[in-house]
């Protein structure tokens, strides 16, 4: 394998950065073109609780200057690439004075625990199976098994979540209800505190493994077929190759390239998490605290996410951009 | 010794409107070292013939009757053998070269890899050291440096060396036969007399039989000691090649053999007519196409060198660009189409700039120009019929009046160029031929009696009987519709006959240009030369050269650098060409 030269690597980084300013700009400039006064809300807020208030004029004035809005608009950009830079991204409003960096850091491991590992065996599973489909050497009963299995696909995963809760915790009493671990177990890298953690996931996950193995094996499934009607895959099998390794190191080593582009996007989605999937087993993650952030109006956190979410994405992609060449060689060569 | 004794075999694909008859009952012997050409037009059962012996058929095809003995396995007919079992005759007995020489490798693996793995799946043991010794040799064997090869990818390769590796793996366990499926018909004529005279190299050397599939008949004669002509899954001729060329029994072979273009042969056009229509004609003597020291280059590569022409289209005339893939004829197309704007220079249609015309003009200049490319398949939107590809541009453009002057103008058109209209108007295209949908696209642009047709290798994707008759459609559009043509081919024979002037383009260069009887007749250029010797011909007796005549010429064609100037052979009226 290749090193890596120098300049692609300074034109990936520069793409890295430049796609991450834009974004960050976007998420400051969208909010100042909506009509809506954030100081009015605020107040509108208040008075809802306290009734009339009196010197309203005065209070405006002075939550402006606090929140820097009195400053020219050029002032307020650069305060805040500065403050995302630090990964600074104020107070929230719904748990005041929590800071959103800290919200964010406590949601994120859990969130990226769930998803990461849901992902990867959703794109094992899913990338196999729609291989499956294609392989002429598949045994007939999987050929009807596999596509008959897609139906769970429809299935939205909030349902697919339910459902799993009522067998597996409700019935069968196998899996706990919700949360992340258990109220008996300290965290810590203690094997009772991991145990507990994997324990609790396992609905979690397979209610999104369920629900999106079809992605993968569809899209798989397409990309085999074509695979199956190049050139090289009618000469590996008049090479007299046997037919697992053609179907490995010819067929899924080729079709599964573009696949990894869309693992890469996912990763960067998957930040957000599945929303309701975390609210419906109450797991402390990412999309828990989007869910709540929206539902109380939770600007700073809102806005905090967005660009987390946005940084997730971009450093997937960078390190696709990183990892493509390595897998296949015409990338490699073709920069030349 | 017979090596593949095809017995009375049959090939059968059920499909849904009932079962085609691929085949039927064929029966030929292929002796060991001696080399038999299998030639037909497409749907001739020719491939799935050598593909059974294979067992490789695509499904749902199945050999229904009769049986396959391979003399390695003595007296069990291949058809009755184990899957498990016949994936060891691969390549072990019975090896196969395939057709598209530019996907044939894996394309995420090495060279040398490709060829470890098929001779790891038939022998146990072998060590590293070993297979590196094997590959290296065969590698060698069909001319290639396996120091520097045997490491690369596929991408790395040109065509034909990626056809001679799959020579390499197609030899490299020694088999007793080898299936070579049109192995150069995606090659420039000096490529494929290399790899062909590669092939024959080493399969003298090892002394397998060799199955040749292809449908030209030059290739053949200059290739095989025996022919089998297929037509329609049935075997209509077989026997020496020089008896066959010289002396066809089958009123199909006389066909086949007749319908080929030789340079300096009989023309396959009708005679002019005394009367040609009128060309287009301005007051003040504007041209109707004129290139001014046009060139493209992309990045650091330069496709066209600049290059002025002007074609005044007064006198309609059929200007041939030829050259090998690569020499920027396309690039040519392209630009003249204003599909992509030159780097240099500018291409002026009628006197004006065609990248610089406002969207009016442009309506006016794409009803004028019309195209027909390579391949009659991705031409047509298959979601709509016939009819609504005709009638759209005709619309658009505003030449309709009615829709019994739209439809009479579309039957016009499918008789011009041969069609019944009643049978092809009402059809969707993919129950068409390859060589019917051709027509149409000609069909389509004389609908629209544009001044100038670019025609890009309109016949190289449709069988050899049918390319004479579009070139003589579209010869037709000058001598009786009035339109110059720019034709771009690879193919010199068509050129020699169908042109008014040839320009042999080679690296983005014109190296020579003029008449067709003088440019291909009596080349002049080394390039020009080298691709005149290396038509094969269709007669026996006409040398070929050896394999190293032919690494000799690519040789000869590296030396080809810098600028080359331009050998013109002569002017005709209504064109001047120069160089820059």
């Amino acid at each position: 394998m290749g090193r890596i030269p120098a300049s692609y690597m300074i034109n990936r980084l520069l793409t890295l950065f430049l796609t991450v300013f834009i974004a960050a700009t976007l998420i400051w400039i969208i909010p100042r073109l909506s009509p809506i006064d954030p100081v009015d809300v605020m107040l509108g807020r208040m008075a809802a609780g306290g009734g009339a208030i009196e010197n309203s004029g005065a209070i405006l004035t002075q939550l402006r200057e606090s929140f820097g809005l009195d400053q020219p608009l050029i002032v307020q950009y650069l305060l805040y690439i500065k403050n995302t830079l630090t990964l600074d991204f104020g107070l929230s409003t719904a748990s005041f004075p929590t800071p959103v960096a800290q919200l964010i850091g406590q949601a994120l491991p859990w969130t990226l625990g769930l998803m990461l590992v849901s992902l990867i065996i959703t794109f094992i599973i899913g990338n196999l199976l729609g291989a499956l489909m294609v392989w002429e050497n598949t045994p007939r009963l999987w050929k009807v098994a596999i596509p008959s299995a897609m139906v769970m696909t429809a299935i939205p995963p909030l349902l697919s979540g339910l459902l799993l809760m009522y067998v597996f915790s409700s019935q069968l009493g196998w899996f706990p209800l919700t949360g992340a671990y258990g109220l008996n177990v300290e965290p810590g890298w203690d094997t009772g505190f991991i145990g507990s953690v994997l324990h609790h996931g396992f609905l979690p996950a397979m209610s999104i493994v369920l629900v999106t193995f079809g992605f993968w094996a569809l899209g798989m499934r397409g990309l085999m077929i074509t695979v199956q009607g190049e050139d090289y895959s009618v000469l590996a099998k008049a090479k007299g190759l046997r037919p697992r390794y053609i179907l490995y190191r010819y067929m899924i080593r080729n079709a599964i390239l573009p696949q990894v582009t869309a693992f890469a996007l996912q990763i960067g989605g998957l930040v957000a998490g599945q929303v309701l999937v975390e609210r419906i087993f109450a797991y402390p993650g990412m999309g828990k605290l989007l869910y709540d952030a929206i539902l109380d109006q939770d600007f700073p956190v809102i806005q905090g996410l967005s660009f987390v979410i946005i940084l997730m994405t971009a450093i997937a992609v960078f390190l696709v951009d990183l990892v493509y060449p390595l897998i296949d060689p015409r990338i490699r060569h073709g920069r030349d | 010794m017979t090596v593949l004794d095809i017995r009375n075999i049959s090939i059968d694909f059920p499909t849904s409107k009932g079962v085609v008859h691929a085949v039927s009952d064929v029966s030929l012997s292929v002796p060991q070292g001696r080399r038999i050409g299998f030639i037909g037009e497409s749907g001739s059962g020719k491939t799935t013939t050598a593909l059974a012996a294979m067992r490789m058929l695509a499904a749902p095809g199945f050999v229904s009757e009769g049986e396959i003995h391979l003399n390695a396995l003595g007296d069990t007919d291949i058809l009755s053998l184990s899957e498990e079992e016949m994936r060891r005759v691969r390549l072990r007995k019975i090896s196969y070269i395939p057709q598209g020489a530019m996907n044939s490798l894996n394309p995420v693996m090495r060279v040398e890899t490709q060829i470890w793995d098929g001779i790891l799946a038939h022998e146990a043991g072998v060590t590293q050291a070993e297979l590196q010794r094997r590959s290296d040799a065969v590698l060698e064997g069909v001319g290639l440096d396996p120091k520097i090869v045997g490491r690369l990818y596929p991408h790395e390769l040109s065509g034909g060396m990626k056809q001679r590796v799959c020579i390499a793996i197609g030899v490299c366990l020694q088999p007793d036969l080898i299936i070579a499926d049109e192995p150069t018909s995606a090659l420039d004529v000096i490529t494929q007399r290399h790899v062909m005279q590669t092939l024959r190299e080493v399969q003298a050397r090892i002394g397998a039989g060799l199955i040749l599939i292809g449908h030209d008949m030059g290739l053949m004669a200059q290739s095989v000691d025996d022919l089998a002509v297929l037509r329609l899954g049935e075997l209509v001729e077989f026997g020496p090649v020089r008896q066959i060329l010289e002396n066809p029994q089958h009123p199909y072979t006389k066909e086949l053999i007749s319908s080929v273009p030789l340079v300096g042969g009989e023309s396959f056009l009708d005679p002019t007519p005394a009367e040609v229509p009128k060309g287009f004609t301005t007051q003040d003597g504007t041209p109707l196409l004129e290139l001014r020291g046009v060139g493209k280059t992309y990045g650091a590569v330069t496709a066209l060198h600049p290059m002025s022409f002007t074609l005044d289209g007064a006198v309609p005339k059929i200007i041939s660009i030829v050259g090998q893939s690569g020499s920027g004829k396309s690039t040519m197309g392209s630009l003249m189409l204003g599909f992509s704007p030159p780097s240099t220079g500018e291409v002026l249609f009628k006197g004006q700039d065609i990248n610089r015309i406002g969207k009016a003009d442009q309506l006016t200049f794409r009803k004028q120009v019309q195209a027909v490319f390579q391949d009659p398949y991705a031409c047509f939107n298959p979601f709509y019929r016939v009819d609504h590809a005709l009638k759209f541009p005709f619309k658009r453009f505003g030449l309709a009046q009615s829709e019994d002057h739209v439809r009479h103008a579309m039957e016009e058109a499918c008789r011009a160029v041969g069609l019944d209209p009643s049978l092809v108007l009402s059809r969707y295209p993919h129950q068409l031929s390859g060589g019917q949908r051709q027509r149409l696209i000609v069909a389509r642009a004389l609908m629209l009696s544009p001044n100038l047709l670019i025609a890009d290798e309109p016949v190289s994707m449709v069988d050899a009987s049918l390319r004479s008759s579009i070139l003589k459609n579209i010869h037709d559009l000058k001598d009786r519709h009035g339109i110059s043509i720019i034709y771009i081919t690879h193919d010199l024979a068509t050129a020699y006959h169908v042109s008014d002037y040839v320009m042999v383009l080679y690296k983005g260069h014109v190296v020579e240009a003029g008449p067709p009887k003088d440019v291909i007749g009596d080349p002049k250029h080394t390039y020009t030369r080298l691709l005149i010797d290396s038509i094969p011909w269709p007669e026996v007796g006409r040398d070929w050269g050896s394999a190293d005549d032919a690494r000799a010429a690519l040789d000869e064609l590296a030396r080809i650098g810098g600028t080359p100037r331009t050998v013109y052979r002569g002017d005709i009226p209504g064109f001047t060409l120069r160089q820059g």
